[in-house]
Parts: C-alpha cells; sequence; structure tokens
C-alpha cells in the first residue's frame, strides 16, 4: 500500500468524532499546561544537511463532567487493580500525520503486558515491522486476538510467565482482546515513520529530527478521540504546540 | 245464602306450611343467587390478583434473568472485538472490511440465539443505532436506526416499533469499563406472549400500548367491544363488560403507556358454582316439601283425628239420644279431653233439664187423662190400661224403645179429645142419635189439635188422631185403609176396643178377656188389624198372669166389672 494510502486512511480512523466515546471516560482530569520554550532559546537546532526541526508540546485531556457508565441489572466484571492506573495520558499518542513513508525502519521491540486482567500499557505504538510481546503477568491464563484489518491474529492461550509476541508488518491500529476476559482491550499503532511519541505523564512530548516542512500533527486517544493541529517546522528550530483533548469547541 | 264447608284442617295446615316452606325457599334462593354471584365476583378477583401477584413476580423474576442473561451475553468477547473494531474502521474508505465486522457480529448474534431462542438479540452502538440483528423476529426489527425504549429507566423496557410493543433488556458493551455500545434482547408482545401469559394465570389476557390492542385472547367479537373507552376503564382498573357478560380485570403489569391486563368472565365463572348451589338448594327444596308435607298431615291428623272421634261420637248421640252414656275422652290430647268432659257435662244437663220439662208435660197431660176416665166412672182407668195393653202387644211385637215409648205416652193420651164432648153424649146410657154420634167422631181430631202444641209430642199425633181407623176403610176421622194407618195407631185402636169390651158400661156388664179376644178375632181384617190381634192373643196370658207393672196403679182404681151392653166402638 502506498504509504499516503496509509496515512489517508489512520487519519480517517483517527478522525471519528471524539464525542461517541469520550462519554465514558473515567479519566481524571489531567490538565497539565506547559511553559513551552521558545524558539528563540531552542539550542538544538542543526544546521546540518539534513534539515530537521523539533516540535515540543503538550496535551492536556479534559474529562467530561462525570458521567458513569450505563449498565445493566449486572454491573461489568471490576478487578480490583494492585497497581495505581497510569495515567490516561499514558494511552494518547501525538504522531505526524502526513509524514512521509520511510522505507527502511529499524525493527524495535515493545511489551504489552497481561496484568490485572488488563493490557498494560493500553496503548503501544510501534513503527513496522516491530514486534510486540505479550509477556502474562496474571496468575491465571491470557490470551491475544486481534480482528483488525493490519494483523488478524489469535496468539491462543498461555499462562503466567509465558509470552507471545506478533509482528507488525502493516501500518495501522491493531486492537487486541482476550478471549477469556472480554473487557481487555488494548490498541497497538503501527507507524510507517518514526515520527511519534507518547506524552510524558505531565502532558509533554518532544518530537526530534522531524524534516523541516508544513505538517498535520495529531493528538489521538483510542476512546477520546483526535485532535489534529497544522504545524510549521523549520529546520534547526523548536516548534511548540498544544493540544486538548477532547476539542473544547466543539 | 249457601255456605260452602270450610276446608278440613289438613288442607289448611299442609297449604300453610308449604307456603311457608316455599317463601323460605324463595328467600334462600334469592340470597344465595345474590350470595354465590358476590362470592364469584371476590373469587374471581382474588384469582386474577394471586395471578397478578404471582405473574408480577414471574415476570420481574424473568426480567432479571433476562438481565443476567444479556449481561451474560454481554460478555461475548468475539461480538465485543468485532464490534469496536468495527467502529475503529468506521471513517476509513474500506467498506468491504466493516461489512466483514458486521457480518462477524451477525454471525456470533446468530450463533447465541440458536441457544436461546430470543426473539430479538440486537447490538446498537452507544447511541443506540442498531447494527446488527438476530432471533425469531429479527426481520421485523429496525436496523441502522435508533431504538429507543418509550420511558428512560434502567432493567427493563418497553419499545413500540412498526412491528409492534416489545419488552426490551439491555446491558452495555464495554471495554476496559468504556462501553462501545449495548446488546438488545427484546420480547415481542404479540398473540404467542399473550396466550403464555393466558395459560399461566387461567384468565384471558390482553396487551395494550398506547391505546391500541397490541394482543388478546379474548374471542374475536369481544375484542372489538374494547373501544378507547373501555381501555380507559381498564386502565383506571375498574370492571367492564364485554359483549354481555362482565368481567373482572386486572393490570399483570403496567409500564408507561404499555399495560398487560388479565380479564375473567365473572358470569362464566358463575356459572359452574350457582349450578352447584341451585342443585343443594333444589334438593333442600324438595326434602324440605316433602318434610313439610309429612309434618303439616302428621300434626293436622294429630288435631283433627281426636275431633272427628269427637264429632263422631256426638253426632252417635245426638243420633241415638242416648245422652246416659256419656262420650268417652279420646285421650289424643288434654285439651280434647277437656272438651269431651265439657260436652258430657253440659249434656247431662241438658238431659236432666230435658227430662224434667217432658215429665212436667207427661204429668201433666197424664193428670188430664186420668181427669177425663174420671168424668165416668165406667171408663176409669181406661187410658192407663189401654196404655199398658198396648205396651205388651208391641213389646210382643218386637218393637224397639223408643217406639214403645212413644206407644205407651200416645195409648195414654189417646181420648184426650173427648175432653170436647159433652157428658151427656158420653155417659149417655142408650144408644147415640147419629148427631150425637158424629160429636163422638170428632175426639180424635180435637185430642190431636189439642197436642199439635206441644212440640214433643209430634211423635205420639198419629197415635192420638188415627185410633178409630180401620183396615176396611170405615174408620174415622180420615177412612185410611190397611197400612196406611201407623202401626202404633192400630195397636192402639184394638187395645182400646179390648179394654171398652172387657169393662163395664151403664147399658152392659163387662165381657171376659176371652170372649172379648173372640170378638176381636171374628173382626180382625176389616175392623182390626189381624196381625195386632194375632199379638193381643199370644200377649194374653202374661196380662191375664202377671199384669205389667204399668197396670198395678190401674188396677187399685178399676171398678167392679159391669155387664157389657154393645161393642167396644164407642170406647
Amino acid at each position: 500500500m502506498a504509504p499516503a494510502s496509509i496515512t489517508e486512511s489512520l487519519a480517517r480512523v483517527l478522525s471519528r468524532g471524539p464525542v461517541r466515546t469520550w462519554v465514558a471516560c473515567p479519566a481524571a482530569v489531567v490538565a497539565i499546561t506547559v511553559a513551552t520554550t521558545s524558539a528563540e532559546t531552542s539550542s538544538t537546532v542543526r544546521l546540518a544537511a539534513p534539515a530537521v526541526g523539533r516540535i515540543e508540546g503538550t496535551v492536556r485531556l479534559v474529562a467530561p463532567p462525570g458521567a458513569p457508565i450505563q449498565s445493566g441489572a449486572y454491573p461489568s466484571r471490576r478487578v480490583s487493580r494492585l497497581t495505581p492506573s497510569p495515567s490516561e495520558i499514558a494511552n494518547v499518542v501525538v504522531f505526524v500525520k502526513d509524514a512521509p513513508r520511510v522505507a527502511a525502519l529499524p525493527a524495535g521491540r515493545a511489551q504489552m503486558r497481561q496484568e490485572d486482567e488488563s493490557f498494560v500499557p493500553r496503548l503501544v505504538a510501534v513503527t513496522r515491522g516491530s514486534t510486540v510481546e505479550f509477556p502474562n503477568a496474571d496468575p491465571f491464563f491470557h490470551n491475544v486476538f486481534s480482528l483488525s484489518r493490519g494483523a488478524t491474529f489469535d496468539l491462543g492461550r498461555f499462562p503466567r510467565g509465558e509470552s507471545r509476541s506478533r509482528t507488525f508488518t502493516r501500518a495501522g491500529l491493531v486492537k487486541v482482546y482476550c478471549h477469556l476476559h472480554s473487557q481487555m482491550s488494548g490498541s497497538i499503532m503501527v507507524f510507517d515513520h518514526p515520527h511519534f511519541t507518547i506524552p510524558h505523564a505531565d502532558g509533554r512530548f518532544v518530537l526530534a529530527d522531524v524534516p523541516a516542512g508544513e505538517y498535520r500533527l495529531s493528538a489521538w486517544h483510542e476512546r477520546i478521540g483526535e485532535s489534529s493541529k497544522t504545524i510549521a517546522v523549520e529546520a534547526g528550530r523548536t516548534a511548540t504546540i498544544e493540544f486538548a483533548l477532547p476539542v473544547e469547541t466543539r | 245464602m249457601a255456605r260452602s264447608a270450610p276446608p278440613r284442617f289438613v288442607v289448611r295446615t299442609t297449604v300453610a306450611t308449604l307456603v311457608m316452606v316455599a317463601g323460605v325457599l324463595t328467600a334462600v334462593f334469592v340470597g344465595v343467587t345474590i350470595n354465590v354471584r358476590d362470592r364469584v365476583r371476590g373469587a374471581v378477583s382474588e384469582k386474577l390478583e394471586a395471578g397478578q401477584r404471582m405473574l408480577s413476580a414471574l415476570e420481574e423474576r424473568r426480567a432479571r434473568e433476562l438481565s443476567a442473561q444479556v449481561a451474560t451475553l454481554a460478555e461475548n468477547s468475539t461480538l465485543k472485538a468485532a464490534l469496536d473494531t468495527y467502529q475503529a474502521e468506521i471513517g476509513t474508505a474500506n467498506a468491504a472490511f466493516r461489512r466483514e465486522m458486521l457480518a462477524t457480529i451477525e454471525r456470533e448474534l446468530t450463533k447465541l440465539a440458536e441457544r436461546i431462542g430470543p426473539d430479538i438479540l440486537a447490538v446498537t452502538d452507544t447511541s443506540g443505532v442498531v447494527l446488527a440483528v438476530a432471533g425469531r423476529r429479527a426481520a421485523d426489527w429496525p436496523v441502522q436506526t435508533t431504538v429507543r425504549p418509550d420511558r428512560d429507566g434502567r432493567g427493563t423496557n418497553y419499545v413500540t416499533t412498526r412491528s409492534g410493543v416489545y419488552r426490551l433488556s439491555s446491558s452495555p458493551l464495554a471495554l476496559q469499563e468504556t462501553e462501545i455500545g449495548s446488546l438488545q434482547l427484546a420480547r415481542a408482545l404479540d398473540g404467542r406472549y399473550a396466550q403464555e401469559l393466558a395459560t399461566l394465570s387461567g384468565a384471558a389476557t390482553l396487551i395494550v400500548s398506547d391505546q391500541t390492542v397490541v394482543a388478546s385472547t379474548l374471542a374475536g367479537d369481544l375484542t372489538k367491544d374494547l373501544t378507547p373507552g373501555v381501555l380507559q376503564s381498564l386502565r383506571a382498573g375498574a370492571d367492564v363488560t364485554l359483549g354481555d357478560s362482565d368481567y373482572a380485570v386486572k393490570p399483570l403489569f403496567q409500564d408507561g403507556e404499555t399495560a398487560v391486563y388479565a380479564l375473567d368472565s365473572i358470569d362464566a365463572s358463575t356459572r359452574a358454582p350457582m349450578q352447584k348451589a341451585l342443585g343443594a338448594v333444589f334438593l333442600i327444596a324438595a326434602g324440605s316439601f316433602a318434610l313439610a308435607a309429612f309434618a303439616s298431615v302428621w300434626l293436622a291428623r294429630t288435631i283433627a283425628r281426636p275431633i272427628d272421634t269427637l264429632s263422631t261420637s256426638l253426632s252417635e248421640m245426638t243420633a241415638s239420644r242416648d245422652f246416659d252414656n256419656p262420650v268417652k275422652p279420646t285421650g289424643f290430647s288434654l285439651e280434647v279431653d277437656t272438651l269431651t268432659d265439657a260436652f258430657n257435662t253440659m249434656m247431662r244437663s241438658v238431659a236432666a233439664a230435658e227430662a224434667e220439662t217432658q215429665h212436667a208435660y207427661v204429668g201433666a197431660i197424664r193428670a188430664l187423662a186420668l181427669a177425663l176416665d174420671a168424668r165416668d166412672p165406667y171408663t176409669a182407668g181406661h187410658s192407663e190400661r189401654v196404655s199398658a195393653l198396648s205396651v205388651a202387644v208391641g213389646r210382643q211385637m218386637r218393637l224397639d224403645a223408643t217406639e214403645l215409648e212413644t206407644l205407651r205416652l200416645g195409648a195414654l193420651l189417646h181420648d184426650i179429645g173427648k175432653i170436647g164432648i159433652s157428658d151427656a153424649v158420653l155417659r149417655k146410657p142408650g144408644p147415640l142419635t147419629p148427631e150425637e154420634f158424629a160429636l163422638i167422631e170428632q175426639h180424635p181430631g180435637v185430642g190431636a189439635r189439642i197436642l199439635r202444641s206441644v212440640h214433643f209430642l209430634a211423635p205420639h199425633l198419629p197415635i192420638v188422631e188415627l185410633h178409630h181407623e180401620r183396615p176396611d176403610g170405615n174408620g174415622y176421622p180420615h177412612r185410611l185403609r190397611g197400612d196406611e194407618i201407623p202401626l202404633l195407631a192400630r195397636i192402639v185402636h184394638v187395645a182400646d176396643a179390648f179394654d171398652a169390651m172387657t169393662s163395664a158400661r151403664a147399658y152392659r156388664p163387662a165381657r171376659s178377656g176371652a170372649e172379648a179376644l173372640r170378638e176381636l178375632w171374628r173382626c180382625a181384617g176389616s175392623q182390626f188389624d189381624a196381625e195386632v190381634v194375632q199379638a193381643l192373643a199370644a200377649a194374653m196370658p202374661a196380662i191375664e198372669i202377671a199384669p205389667l207393672e204399668d197396670m198395678r196403679s190401674v188396677a187399685a182404681i178399676t171398678p167392679p166389672r159391669l155387664a157389657v151392653v154393645a161393642g167396644g166402638a164407642r170406647g
């Protein structure tokens, strides 16, 4: 598939209305406003031949007023958490939407544990050709399967301590589930380029070595939705940007 | 004015008792009818209420089970994964893949539906738009549009679609505590459902939604009586009239505009117990009538029989005039016996009074007769003698006591009419002139006239009036013949002649008895009744040898026998 069409389709995936899902988001308000470093004070500007720039910014999650899940007579199964839930900001990926496809990408490795009947982390972002491992940390069997177009697989059931892995060779969103625990879900974002990152817990992120140019930059959360902004990256300079999810003015 | 006889006592008591029993039974019948209907109404209402409670509990439980079922089904991982993946692909160009995901959802739904057999099993997205549907009535469920409950609420809700009314249970499809859609399990409130409820509750079931009959197990012609007004009263919980029958109504369950009612016909339910009750009433009625009839007849007999016995005794006594024998007490009841005693006492008094009166009369008349006889020494004691002789003859002829008594007194008085004949004629020693003889012939008529005023002497009148009639018709005053003359008069006639012949007269001496009898025999059949003469002849020895008690007093005043000159025709 041509890189252009991949990004296009990815953009379509990510552009679905946020309203549909943020209603149920249980996350607390994560509002982090960080003073951005100005382009002028940046010392990382490289004037070398590959004209690359740098993007810095923050992502702010604006949770709606608490609306609990509408449930039937029996609430869905909840598991007591042994570890505190990671900040929802960890489920946001910031990426350049229309970056050109990079033919040769280093194959990375990432890990998505199965812990407390959840995928931890719930979101993993990797480059094409990377392998994601799914180690089971729970004292019972888990399963990993996906129906997504980019990768349809079922890794079968495996007990604690064992791990299964899968290499993703097509860019796109792959949603993974567990047949044994139906509430479990995780997302794996596979990119054709390396210009993506998951913000820190405080919402700050840095994208370095972005080729100079004008791009659409997106912040995407699997449930809350996506926010895209245009940003101009000048070689040797740092562009700053702020995202708020969901988009407040809508 | 003719007065019809009053009814018999038994008729009275029987009629009175039966009328009373009929009245009581009518009251019982009416009471039973009203009571049975009221009770049945209560029972039907109670039955419906029990059914309502049971079905409500059952439905509540079923709803909980449905919720549990749908919640369990909502944990299907493939369904969730397919839905989530489908939703992740919205907005991409790849429609084929989305269709594939929908097909996966549908396949999963169908598999579930095959296992639990619901009317509707559907998956919606978070805004309620139906994405896929399976189940028996899947074709009736709207797809790609929103299905919203009639009333927002948790748990069971009612949904009205173009194809009918459904009861809906839904459960969210959640991933990581986030809702991605919902699973709907719907039950059509159709005829089949109504039939199921009707079987459970034992009453007709009616499902109404938004003032429209959705389903009903009532007979078709009754359903058309369900006008909006009737539906309004159903909603108010009042009994309704469908066709010709009253129906008790209870709502089985009600939610918003949708309600399920149980109806039961009071009239139809009344029929069986009413028949039973009426059967019992009729049985009791028959028994009561029989018992009442028996009791009244028995009672009437108990009262009437002694009265009958008493009145029979009384009439017998009256007929025989035998006051000396009192009516025997019946022994049936104290009252009747007291009455009998009182009657006996009264009759004794009456008899005593009557006897006294009669005795006084008889004494007076007898004195008169004696006085008359005493006018002429030749005829002194004549009446007494004739009387005794007549009784002797009567006894010989086997007359009964009453006749003998009549004979005795009649003979004593037979010549009373001579009171009107002057002594000159009566005591004339020589032959009488025809004029004198005509005077003599008047004495029977005069005697009868004198005695007619005395009521109790009526039986004796013929003797006085006819004691000179002869069988050959040559007697006086009426010239009667043979059997036209009463027997008693014939006897006295013979006795009179016999005494006349055996008594002395101024113009002739007395003849002997035998002589006189010969003379009587000679004239028997013409002048005297032959039978009587024969009886006299038969009685003669008794008269000659042992004079009767009655004659004793007479003998004392009998003068010496004088020569008899002529026949006793003048005597």
